[in-house]
């Protein structure tokens, strides 16, 4: 019986006009008559949106620096304090088992903090994974719609705290394991290894998720690529 | 993470409570596991917190107590986890490549709760080791350790086995039990000292 086994599982994104950053753009919010059923397209595209029930009350204030401080400060806390226990943890005991523990568990609540509650808190996006009834996985991906009460959901600050502590600290780590590995700390590198993999996985389902499918994240790699040879260029020709 | 998420979600809607509904789920999933019936939610709504609890309770059970506190129980503790999760992983892809159809994290979340019952046997094995050693002790420990073997193969065939082709379970079955096996044999030789 020959098994139709797909190695990469059907992936669906659901994109929005998440435009959050400039602010030169026009806003075009889009009014969905129903903001919180999934429809499936035929399409590449998943559309799904979401209406986050845990959203304060509309701010008359909608530019305000926090909304969430709490969550901005559990996102940046457990992922920093993981750091610092790993560079630190000669100094701090003796003991390797329980700096080891102590950064297993760190990790995994920056995980599930992170995956579960500040991107959706600070920046209005989620994912997850979702497998139906003949047994295939999907993996989701959403960005929540601009509603119509605010016109603008996620403030500035909070949203580069989100993207700072979500692309700094994995970097952080994958330098820890080239360390690591090359000057023979080997027993370390259980730990290095997952915590590359737990915040490599919530940056790369983020970025899923505010890029769009995958072909937008070829296209625009590309894209940006192209710009900056053709300025090198640009540039070269200025100069000589 | 991850291993990838961890975490699955209600498609379409935001629980309030995140925190309680993945406990629910993680102690749902462990009360499975213990009265193992053939049913999809196991496979359905996977995580791997389980299997990160349970690795790193065995892995901190299975620490010798040194009196040299420069290995202080580093390599022994890296080393359960290395087999845990690298032995998990190649039984996934030895079963993926036997033509499965079980995605790659849903086998991970199988095979890492059914450790449950061996994470039991490691307890029990660490009460008895408390009275004095000799033949009957080790009977004991043996005693539990095989039931408990027989408890993780048994939970983990009743989840695993369906995703198999008729002619290839066997093949997939086996890596299984070889690699409890090996788990289980860590569990019986462990003397504190």
């Amino acid at each position: 019986m020959l098994q139709q086994d797909s190695n990469d599982d059907t992936e669906d994104v659901s994109l929005f006009d998440a435009e959050e950053e400039t602010t030169n753009r026009p806003k075009k919010s889009k009014i969905r008559p129903c903001a919180c059923c999934i429809r499936i397209d035929r399409a590449d595209f998943r559309i799904g949106s979401f209406v986050d029930n845990t959203n304060t009350s509309s701010q008359t204030d909608f530019d305000s620096k926090f909304r969430h401080p709490v969550a901005s400060f559990f996102h940046l806390f457990f992922r920093v304090s993981a750091i610092v226990v790993y560079l630190l943890c000669e100094l701090f005991s003796s003991s390797f088992i329980a700096c080891m523990v102590t950064i297993i568990l760190l990790l995994s609540c920056d995980f599930w903090a992170v995956k579960n509650v500040t991107g959706r808190l600070m920046v209005g996006l989620r994912w997850w994974n979702h497998i139906d009834e003949d047994g295939k996985s999907h993996w989701v991906f959403e960005s929540r719609k601009d509603s119509a009460q605010e016109s603008k959901t996620v403030s500035e600050a909070e949203s580069r705290i989100f993207w700072l502590g979500l692309i700094a600290c994995p970097v952080l780590w994958v330098i820890f394991a080239f360390s690591a590995l090359f000057s023979f700390r080997v027993k370390w590198l259980a730990v290095v290894i997952m915590g590359v993999v737990l915040q490599g996985a919530n940056l790369y389902g983020y970025i899923r998720c505010k890029v769009g499918s995958r072909k937008n994240l070829t296209n625009m790699a590309t894209s940006y690529l192209g710009k900056q040879l053709l300025r090198q260029n640009t540039g070269d020709d200025q100069t000589s | 993470m991850a291993k990838a998420a961890e975490s699955s979600g209600e498609p379409g809607t935001t629980s309030p409570r995140p925190l309680m509904r993945d406990l629910k789920a993680v102690g749902k999933k462990f009360m499975h596991v213990l009265y193992p019936r053939k049913s999809n939610t196991l496979l359905r709504d996977w995580d791997l917190w389980g299997p990160l609890i349970l690795c790193v309770t065995l892995a901190l059970m299975l620490q010798r107590s040194s009196v040299d506190s420069e290995k202080d129980g580093g390599p022994q503790f890296a080393e359960v986890f290395v087999i845990v999760w690298f032995g998990a992983v190649t039984i996934t892809l030895n079963s993926k490549l036997l033509g499965g159809n079980i995605s790659f994290f849903q086998s991970l979340c199988v095979l890492g709760y059914c450790i449950l019952p061996l994470t039991v046997a490691m307890l029990v094995c660490r009460l008895v080791l408390l009275a004095e050693q000799g033949p009957i002790n080790f009977m004991v420990r043996l005693f539990v350790v095989i039931v408990m073997f027989t408890w993780s193969i048994v939970a983990s065939t009743a989840f695993l086995a369906d995703s198999q082709p008729p002619n290839r379970k066997a093949l997939a079955i086996y890596p299984v039990f070889l690699f409890y096996f090996v788990i289980s044999w860590m569990i019986l030789t462990f003397t504190p000292q």
